[in-house]
């Protein structure tokens, strides 16, 4: 075996210790995670530069819609 | 097997497709130079550039193989569409496309020049040409051989046919016409796939009653895992069509076996099943395993959790979104900063959509047609048997929305590449605008002829050698998104590092993908060194944390880069157009 195939093996044993439902959690923390941040963009950074438009123009709510289907699927599936 | 189409559908598809071919000429009118041809002359709508997205991102083959992908191994293929896209898409909105938008770049590969040196953005440069030259080939011959198989038509009037119509509006148009064309296509897709996916439902009788049928087939499954195992066959086949093409008879064996004695001493799959970690999930009997999406590290499927998370939607997904040219063209020929940043957005809800589209069906076939000999048989088999005349042609004009939104897509990118990245880099530096559309023009029609040259190729190799272009293919987008990530976030990053590591992590990738083959392993007398059978997104992993270390290491104790270069690093960067 070459120095690859034991650190190869290292990180399989490791990942396969890791129960599926902290995987889960894992994984749902991916959209979480974004959604936050999201969220807490300045508003300069996600609506038009002029301010026209209204609420639903403000990409925070569009990004929101995206991430909350992630978050949905990743916890039914 | 074979598809029948009607008059009535080939009518619908030669309309669809001259509707595509006349749009695309029709806006090709307006091109009369490089920035109209390669960036729609900054004009597009971010609702436009969304659908283009989503369309050039399935191709053909991905609505076949999905599918198939769907009937033999789940749900877990909507990975690809979910986590493997739309957190990238939604940092690529916010954090990337705005800054390269604003720094007025035509080619990623230029931006890389501009941050770090000329050595970067060829060595960039030369790799995605070969890549997107390479797979528009592939998807030629791909599509060309999965036309011939399921439709009946010849493979190499598929190849031409389909260069030809392609090529036409692309040739005329450039990424207006890419991005208008992938538009009608998207619709297209949609309600095709929509068409098979409601009527797949509708008969097989609602989402309760296919998820109730899949948890029976999964119970045969089990049952022929554990007569197998009682057999003493150490490694049951999990193999989904041998196990139901033999469950019956296996069934039946189970049952003499059983005769006589009670439930307690029956021995039950759980029990037969040895436990191989704690993250086994045959042995979870409440959940249907079709439809899970995280899958353990031991599955046999191509899908374990690992190479799904850390390979496709840490490394991949953003080396795509972010990094593609292809990809990001699109958005930078958005009308303003703001509709670049929607376009992802929107991309990203759509992207949403797509695993109920086009995976579902795979199930809904798998519950119809459990003895299928291929998973990509599935989607075809559904169209011939539930869908009526009339939205038979629907489909097949989906399908080959599919693959034409691709196929534009990266003809105009790879000319992209090669007018910016190579003429004008190189040969022509203060040529005008309207002698860099004709040079676009021309190698788009160049890189046409070498792709049909290449399909043609494909078709006399063979398999082999289609698998391995595949693979060999993803080795760059690790590296090239390590040196992405470290260009643009981190001053201290210097061009001869990013060289470095970009050449280092490829390098890498070799070496890996080498010791994965049986031949090598053979003559070393070595185990493999990954337990899946298909460890690309391993190989994407490594070679990204390879090249991220060389980068890091070389910057270090090389000197830091000027001024000038530091105003592509997000913060930093005022006055950063050329």
């Amino acid at each position: 075996m070459t120095p690859l195939h034991y650190i190869g093996e290292f990180v399989r044993s490791s990942m396969q210790a890791i129960p599926l439902s902290a995987v889960r959690m894992i994984f749902l923390a991916v959209p979480i995670l974004l959604l936050i941040w999201v969220l807490r963009l300045p508003n300069s950074k996600t609506t038009r530069p002029d301010g026209t438009g209204s609420w639903t123009q403000n990409l925070k709510f569009a990004a929101s819609i995206a991430l909350l289907i992630q978050i949905l699927i990743y916890s039914l599936l | 097997m074979t598809a029948h189409f009607s008059g009535l559908d080939y009518s619908l598809l030669v309309g669809y497709l001259l509707a595509t071919v006349v749009l695309g000429l029709f806006i090709g009118r307006r091109v009369s130079s490089g920035k109209d041809y390669f960036l729609a002359g900054r004009s597009l709508p971010w609702w436009a550039i969304g659908m283009s997205l989503v369309a050039s991102d399935i191709g053909g083959t991905d609505i076949i193989g999905v599918g198939g992908a769907a009937y033999s191994y789940g749900l877990a293929v909507g990975n690809f569409e979910w986590i493997g896209c739309v957190p990238a898409m939604i940092v690529a909105a916010f954090v990337f496309i705005p800054f390269f938008w604003r720094a007025e770049i035509y080619t990623i590969p230029e931006f890389m020049e501009r941050r770090y040196n000329a050595a970067v953005r060829s060595a960039l440069a030369i790799c995605w040409l070969v890549f997107m030259a390479c797979n528009l080939g592939i998807m030629l011959f791909a599509s060309s051989r999965m036309m011939s198989e399921l439709f009946g038509w010849g493979a190499i009037p598929c190849i031409l046919a389909t260069a030809a119509l392609v090529g036409l509006y692309t040739v005329a148009g450039g990424l207006a016409a890419v991005v208008y064309t992938d538009m009608i296509q998207c619709v297209v897709m949609i309600v095709g796939c929509l068409a098979v996916l409601v009527i797949g439902l509708i008969d097989v009788g609602g989402i309760g009653k296919l998820k109730a049928e899949l948890r029976k087939i999964e119970q045969r499954q089990s049952a022929h895992s554990a007569v197998a195992q009682r057999a003493g066959d150490p490694s049951p086949p999990l193999d989904r069509d041998m196990g139901l093409r033999d469950a019956d008879n296996l069934n039946a064996e189970l049952e003499v076996s059983q005769a006589g004695r009670s439930p307690a001493e029956s021995p039950t799959a759980a029990q037969q099943y040895p436990t191989r970690s704690r993250q086994t999930s045959l042995q979870d009997d409440a959940k249907i395993q079709h439809i899970q999406l995280i899958l353990p590290v031991d599955t046999r499927t191509p899908f374990p959790w690992t190479g799904i998370l850390f390979g496709l939607a840490l490394i991949l997904s953003p080396a795509y979104w972010m990094g593609n040219q292809a990809i990001v063209q699109r958005s930078l020929g958005a009308r303003s900063e703001f509709e670049a940043m929607a376009s992802y957005v929107w991309g990203a809800i759509l992207k949403s959509l797509i695993p109920f589209l086009i995976a579902v069906p795979g199930l809904i076939a798998l519950v119809k047609f459990p003895n299928l000999e291929q998973g990509d048989h599935a989607f075809p088999k559904l169209v011939a048997t539930l869908l009526p005349t009339g939205l038979r042609g629907i489909f097949l004009a989906a399908f080959l929305a599919a693959l034409m939104s691709s196929i534009d897509s990266y003809l105009n990118a790879a000319s992209a590449i090669v007018t910016y990245d190579l003429y004008k880099r190189f040969l022509r530096p203060n040529s005008s605008e309207r002698l860099d559309m004709w040079v676009g023009r021309a190698s788009t029609l160049i890189l046409l002829a070498w792709a049909i040259e290449f399909a043609f190729f494909l078709m006399e190799t063979g398999e082999g050698i289609y698998a391995i272009f595949q693979t060999m293919m993803s080795f760059f987008q690790g590296p090239a998104l390590a040196i992405l990530l470290a260009g643009v976030f981190w001053k201290r990053a210097t061009g001869i590092a990013a060289f470095a590591g970009f050449v280092g992590g490829v390098l890498f990738s070799v070496i890996l993908f080498s010791l994965s083959q049986e031949s090598v392993l053979t003559a070393l007398e070595l185990q493999p060194l990954f337990q899946v059978e298909e460890p690309f997104l391993y190989f994407t992993v490594w070679a990204f944390l390879v090249a991220m270390v060389i980068v890091i290491a070389v910057s270090l104790i090389s000197p830091p880069e000027p001024p000038e270069k530091l105003r592509y690093v997000i913060g930093n960067e005022r006055g950063m157009k050329a």
